[in-house]
């Protein structure tokens, strides 16, 4: 036990540096979906930063997009679509798109997660049956050429679309635990996040507990991560807010509700950026602002439903 | 007799959902009308069937309703946590999902679904969703069941955006694209039922829900509607159907509107 724990790694660093790490310009795979274990505190962090100019890559978005957008840190989606279920649509993404700061290069969910899939295998593409004949496809040939291509099945003829793997300068998943070396776990369905950490050049972990190499590798079968994958480690408690996070917390609906009433006007979304990233010092800036422990303790999840 | 059964629009839509499944079906559905229906079928004629949810979990039981797929009171029982690949990739593109329920800003006569814009009138354009897993579910579920209300801009002669492909533009232009699913089976809205004819894939008319018209039904249809005069009445749900549904959306968010 003791020569397994000298062989790990420390990775940790503040959230700063970890966001510091990702320059103007990189090509940054987020981990959320929709508002579910978002890489939140994180997109606000680049935020904070006043990061600019990124390509994001992530099959659904959600409220960790949305947030980058909304301090104007992307200039190209890589997406296969999105919304912020019942609270709304992605507000300031959207906005975004149809003001042309934003250029959608915009798939499906099972065809950006194929891209990701070729970049994991260290494959040049990955072809499917999916987009056929759409203006989904229509689109992606005027926009991005480069990545997608009819062709044929060589053993059949059948028609097939080959889609580019793709693989991000970096990943950044928010996770429920790690190890300090990056061996995560990840509870509840992972969407994207397998073939987007494992297709990406480098990976930051975003945990919300921190636990001990040697628990981890009781269960390997629940790491989905191998450490030496891993680039960086982040602790970061309720990183996920104000989306949910399996078996920890669940999603923040007041406060989710604000946001999107934010995100309507401009103005108001400029002032709850103002609130909530530009005006405190850090994540434990921010959970102080949106209501500190007694609002977070909550949202603790029913140990049984997971919520 | 007259029945004495009072009901909303949503649960005859629901209850029209549920009618079109069978057991053993693996259906790919989403939060609304959708999950409804499926569970109805559920706890009906079709207990076998199993409802999978993009976001990478398989034959899930909720036993809330939440606010959407990302919503973990959507996951609640799930035989089965994966992602993305699991479910849209080795179970949806593999050929072995039954039915897929899709939503649509738009539809046209071709069963084609617009979810990703629609232009201003003023010029520019209003973002929505986009696809998400729509597009690979019409792509490739053996059948998809679109539900869509009932307004003249929505139901229409051709959608601005194909995001979702349907029949395209007619016969034999699925098989030419290379899509693999059969396409849209049917189009249930707040004021019919509709399916599409096997020879030319043009939608028509199945059946009128009560109390619509069909100077009402033209009226809201944004293409020419043929309305046989024999059309039926899209049939009512059943006490026990209510019964059922009451207990699925107890507060009655999806169906007592």
């Amino acid at each position: 036990m003791a020569e397994a724990t000298e062989r790990t790694t420390n990775k940790l660093v503040s959230l700063a540096e970890a966001a510091a790490s990702v320059p103007d310009g990189a090509v940054l795979a987020l981990g959320g979906f929709v508002v579910a274990r978002c890489a939140a505190a994180f997109a606000r962090e680049l935020v904070r930063q006043r990061r600019r100019g990124l390509t994001v890559t992530q099959a659904i978005v959600g409220f960790d997009t949305d947030i980058l957008a909304a301090g104007g840190a992307i200039a190209r989606l890589v997406y296969g679509g999105g919304s912020l279920d019942h609270f709304g649509l992605v507000i300031a993404i959207n906005r975004a798109i149809e003001q042309g700061r934003i250029i959608p290069e915009a798939y499906s969910t099972l065809t950006v997660s194929l891209r990701y899939l070729a970049g994991a295998l260290g494959v040049p593409f990955m072809p499917t049956y999916s987009l056929l004949g759409t203006d989904v496809l229509a689109r992606l040939e005027q926009v991005a050429p480069e990545n997608v291509r009819r062709s044929t099945c060589p053993f059949t003829g059948e028609p097939l679309l080959l889609l580019r793997a793709l693989q991000p300068d970096v990943a950044v998943v928010h996770v429920q635990q790690a190890d300090v070396e990056g061996n995560a776990r990840i509870y509840g369905p992972f969407w994207d996040n397998d073939e987007a950490t494992k297709a990406a050049r480098r990976v930051i972990v975003l945990a919300e507990e921190i636990v001990s190499t040697d628990y981890l590798r009781q269960q390997p079968e629940l790491t989905l991560i191998p450490g030496f994958r891993v680039d960086m480690v982040v602790h970061v408690p309720y990183g996920a807010h104000p989306t949910s996070l399996y078996r920890y917390y669940d999603y923040d609906a007041d406060h989710l509700r604000e946001y999107v009433a934010a995100a309507k006007d401009p103005a108001a979304l400029e002032r709850y950026l103002d609130r909530y990233v530009y005006s405190v010092d850090d994540h434990f800036g921010y959970l102080e602002r949106v209501g500190g422990v007694a609002r977070l303790s909550r949202l603790r999840a029913d140990p049984l439903r997971g919520y | 007799m007259a029945s004495t059964l009072t009901y909303t629009t949503a649960e005859l839509m629901v209850v029209a959902g549920a009618r079109a499944l069978a057991d053993g079906q693996v259906v790919v559905v989403g939060l609304g009308i959708p999950l409804v229906a499926a569970g109805l079928a559920q706890r009906t004629h079709a207990p076998r069937l199993r409802m999978l949810n993009e976001i990478g979990v398989v034959d899930f039981w909720p036993i809330e309703l939440g606010v959407g797929n990302s919503d973990p009171r959507m996951w609640y029982h799930g035989a089965s946590f994966r992602g993305h690949i699991d479910v849209m990739g080795m179970t949806l593109q593999r050929g072995l999902v039954d039915v897929g329920f899709l939503g649509a800003l738009e539809v046209d006569v071709y069963g084609n679904i617009n979810s990703t814009e629609v232009p201003l009138p003023g010029g520019g354009f209003r973002r929505f969703g986009g696809s998400g897993g729509a597009c690979d579910i019409a792509s490739l579920a053996r059948e998809t069941i679109i539900i869509v209300r009932h307004e003249r801009h929505k139901l229409v002669e051709r959608v601005h955006h194909i995001t979702s492909p349907g029949y395209l533009d007619g016969p034999g232009a699925r098989e030419r694209a290379g899509l693999r699913g059969r396409g849209p089976s049917r189009v249930i809205t707040d004021k019919a039922v509709f399916d599409f004819d096997p020879v030319t894939c043009r939608i028509r008319l199945q059946s009128i829900h009560p109390g619509v018209t069909p100077e009402e039904l033209r009226a809201s249809t944004g293409f020419p509607l043929e309305i046989p005069p024999d059309v039926p009445t899209t049939p009512p749900p059943t006490a026990e159907e209510l019964e059922v549904i009451h207990r699925i959306d107890p507060g009655g968010r999806f169906t007592r509107q």
